[in-house]
């Protein structure tokens, strides 16, 4: 179970995630993304959407593989920039990590 | 009937039938061998002549049967072709234009009958059959003129709503009078009780008090408020409503909503979520009659109210509908940061859609009636998506979570609604019909009231919570419960409940009953535009009946032969319509004989069957020339 955090969207925005939530979880991202398979990078966009820090945080190391080609922020079509939240989500982790 | 119509004396001439027999491009040929038919019908007696063509309705088709009228080598035309639904009057408008009597024509149908059902030689011995039988009927037809009724310019509108006041001022610039029956004591309707509309941001109240305004300034519209149609009777050009109007009654729940409280209001005032009030209240009940020439249905419809436990409503005193959140969000001043919804500071907005629609039988529980509303309730996608742009423009402190099956805004700048939630940060989960939300207490630590569990499609089927201060129940539109209308005017009603016209595409807003049409969402479920272009088109139907000031119906009744009536009364008992059959003293001879009220007869026959004497017979549908199609259908030899 996730429980949504409607709180969670002005913390990471911090980050510099602005744009998570006008993504419409069409997964075009994740079908041009050339180098990693399972839903990445929308499944991270739709943790930012419904405020699931746990589940970011349990797959973090995903974010890391990512090499910021740019394909998936030129394919979007509502401008919802996932490789800027991908890596706006790198920064967010590492502060957490420094908190922790 | 123009004079220049050849006089066709049956009695004199022999009947010339001529047999014109379609391919229908393939969709006949195909299967029935057309020419096989044709060189059988040429043998049959009576027959003059039997043509073939591609497509009979095809200007060549028509001209080729104009021709042959009107040169007299025919007297009398059988087409056969597609369903007479499609074409009959096509071809009898094609008697008409070559000066004939447009009743001496047989319609066979040999397409829908025949070869879109049957092949090869069973094909085209049905078919020959069919025209045969047609064939012999035809030669018996005669010169038939069709019933004129006088046509009352008046017309009468049932509902206040938006479409009703559409239709009404419609009507009015027509020339016509008009008496506009509402049962509250408010103008306006359902619309009255909305605020900002998708996706344009109107106001409401001022659609309706601009409309409105213009209907009661008209001096050709008669309102009459707190009333009710409770008698009917009559035909199209002279019905006859009994109105009743009396004080309204006010339950409990119409005065949460302010329906009720009229003290300190004063007539013409606009009463914020309730519409126009044009009139006193009656302090009497009164009765009284209107003859009028049509009728415009325009009795609307009702917001679905959720059953108790239906997604938390009524156990949780946070579940509301979205017409509950529209006005409260219109009576709320939008200070600060957050919406506030009775001092509560509402942080977070769960919406979940398509409740009350798009119902699925063995998921969704029936209502007390066995109903379930499996249609699709088209407004309250862009209705959600409005208020939740509404809500996150002016309180971004207040998350919007939307909880839906499939989003659909269909109509022109609907789709900019959802592009927007998307800007404004609205969050979407998506669940399964049969795994729809659930809207549960919060035992957890925070304090927020509720929360809502779904199994989230988007997230890949993870189960999702979300905390929730509010809940809004996107509710669906219900017909409005006129069953006493639709009992005393023998209304259509489709298996959705709602008021079902005679063709979906090409008569959308009339009913088989001539003279009564229909406006807006007693039809189905519509926006506000689409209420006011239906209620403009029966408008207009009505306007086009009423303009001639007479009315002509198909000449398809029972008459009386007068000669052989003895008065036995056994076709007044047999008879299905109150008042088309009536015993009448006759001057000549005081004996009481049956009489025919053609308007209101329906052609039935019951009375045919029951007369002992033969008396009484169906014009265009005697039973001499039924003996003549069944003898021709049985005969041994047509299909040889």
């Amino acid at each position: 179970m996730a429980l949504v955090n409607p709180d969670f969207a002005q913390e990471i925005a911090k980050h510099g995630n602005e744009t998570a939530l006008e993504c419409f979880n069409c997964g075009t991202c994740a079908a041009i993304c050339p180098l990693i398979y399972e839903h990445f990078p929308r499944r991270m966009i739709r943790y930012i959407q419904i405020g699931a820090k746990d589940r970011i945080l349990e797959n973090a190391q995903e974010l890391w593989r990512c090499l910021h080609c740019g394909l998936c922020t030129q394919t979007c079509p509502r401008g919802a920039d996932p490789g800027e939240v991908i890596l706006g989500l790198k920064r967010y982790v590492v502060a957490d990590w420094r908190r922790s | 009937m123009t004079d220049e119509k050849k006089n066709i004396d049956d009695n004199t001439e022999q009947g010339k039938v001529g047999i014109y027999i379609c391919y229908c491009g393939g969709n006949i040929s195909d299967h029935v061998d057309v020419e096989k038919v044709r060189d059988r019908m040429e043998k049959l007696p009576g027959v003059s002549v039997a043509r073939t063509n591609m497509f009979m309705c095809s200007d060549p088709g028509q001209e080729m049967i104009m021709e042959d009228l009107k040169n007299g080598t025919v007297n009398r035309v059988v087409v056969a072709s597609c369903a007479p639904s499609l074409h009959e009057t096509t071809f009898r408008n094609t008697l008409i234009r070559a000066g004939m009597n447009p009743y001496i024509y047989d319609h066979a149908n040999i397409r829908e009958h025949v070869s879109w059902v049957h092949h090869g030689e069973a094909a085209t011995d049905k078919a020959t059959r069919l025209v045969s039988a047609a064939a012999a009927k035809a030669e018996q037809l005669r010169p038939l003129e069709p019933i004129r009724v006088d046509a009352k310019p008046h017309a009468t509108v049932i509902g206040g709503g938006i479409a009703g006041l559409r239709a009404a001022k419609d009507l009015a610039d027509r020339g016509i009078e008009v008496t506009l029956i509402e049962k509250s004591p408010f103008l306006g309707g359902q619309l009255a009780r909305l605020d900002r509309i998708a996706p344009t941001g109107d106001s409401a109240a001022d659609l309706v008090k601009d409309l409105a305004g213009q209907v009661l300034a008209n001096p050709m519209i008669t309102v009459q408020t707190c009333a009710a149609v409770e008698r009917f009777e009559g035909y199209v050009g002279s019905f006859k409503l009994g109105v009743k109007k009396q004080p309204p009654k006010f339950s409990q729940e119409d005065d949460k909503s302010k329906r009720g409280g009229l003290d300190g209001v004063n007539p013409g005032d606009y009463v914020p979520f309730s519409g126009v009030y044009p009139d006193p209240v009656p302090a009497e009940a009164e009765d009284f009659t209107i003859e009028t020439g049509v009728i415009v249905l325009a009795t609307g419809f009702k917001s679905y109210v959720p059953r108790r436990g239906e997604y938390g409503y009524r156990d949780f005193k946070e579940v509301i509908t979205l017409t509950d959140l529209i006005q409260t969000l219109a009576e709320t001043p939008a200070e600060g940061d957050r919406l506030k919804v009775n001092g509560r500071q509402i942080r977070s907005i769960a919406m979940i859609h398509c409740v009350g629609s798009r119902q699925i039988p063995g998921i969704h529980p029936e209502d007390e009636s066995g109903n379930l509303n499996e249609y699709c309730s088209r407004t309250c996608c862009s209705a959600t998506l409005n208020a939740a742009n509404i809500i996150r423009q002016t309180y971004p402190g207040t998350s919007v979570y939307e909880f839906y099956r499939d989003i659909r805004t269909y109509g022109r700048g609907q789709e900019e609604l959802y592009n927007d939630a998307g800007k404004n940060k609205v969050v979407f989960l998506r669940y399964e019909a049969e795994d729809a939300p659930q809207v549960v207490e919060n035992t957890d630590s925070d304090d927020y009231p509720l929360r809502v569990k779904v199994n989230d499609t988007l997230t890949f089927g993870e189960e999702v919570e979300v905390p929730a201060d509010l809940v809004v129940l996107a509710t669906g539109m219900e017909p409005t419960g006129i069953s006493e209308l639709v009992d005393m005017m023998k209304l259509p009603v489709g298996t959705d409940r709602f008021l079902l016209e005679v063709h979906p595409k090409l008569r959308p807003v009339e009913l088989p009953q001539a003279g009564i049409l229909l406006a807006g969402t007693c039809q189905a479920p519509m926006d506000v535009g689409e209420a006011c272009n239906g209620a403009g088109g029966a408008a207009v139907k009505a306007a086009a009946i009423l303009g001639r000031g007479y009315v002509e119906l198909d000449p398809f009744v029972a008459e009386v032969d007068a000669s052989k009536c003895n008065g036995t009364g056994a076709c007044v008992e047999a008879c299905l319509v109150e008042g088309a059959l009536r015993m009448v003293e006759t001057e000549m001879d005081g004996v009481r004989r049956a009489e025919v009220t053609p308007a209101l007869c329906t052609g039935c026959g019951a009375c045919v069957a029951v007369c002992p004497q033969n008396a009484i017979d169906i014009n265009g549908w005697t039973l001499k020339q039924y003996e003549a199609m069944v003898d021709r259908i049985v005969a041994a030899d047509v299909a040889a």
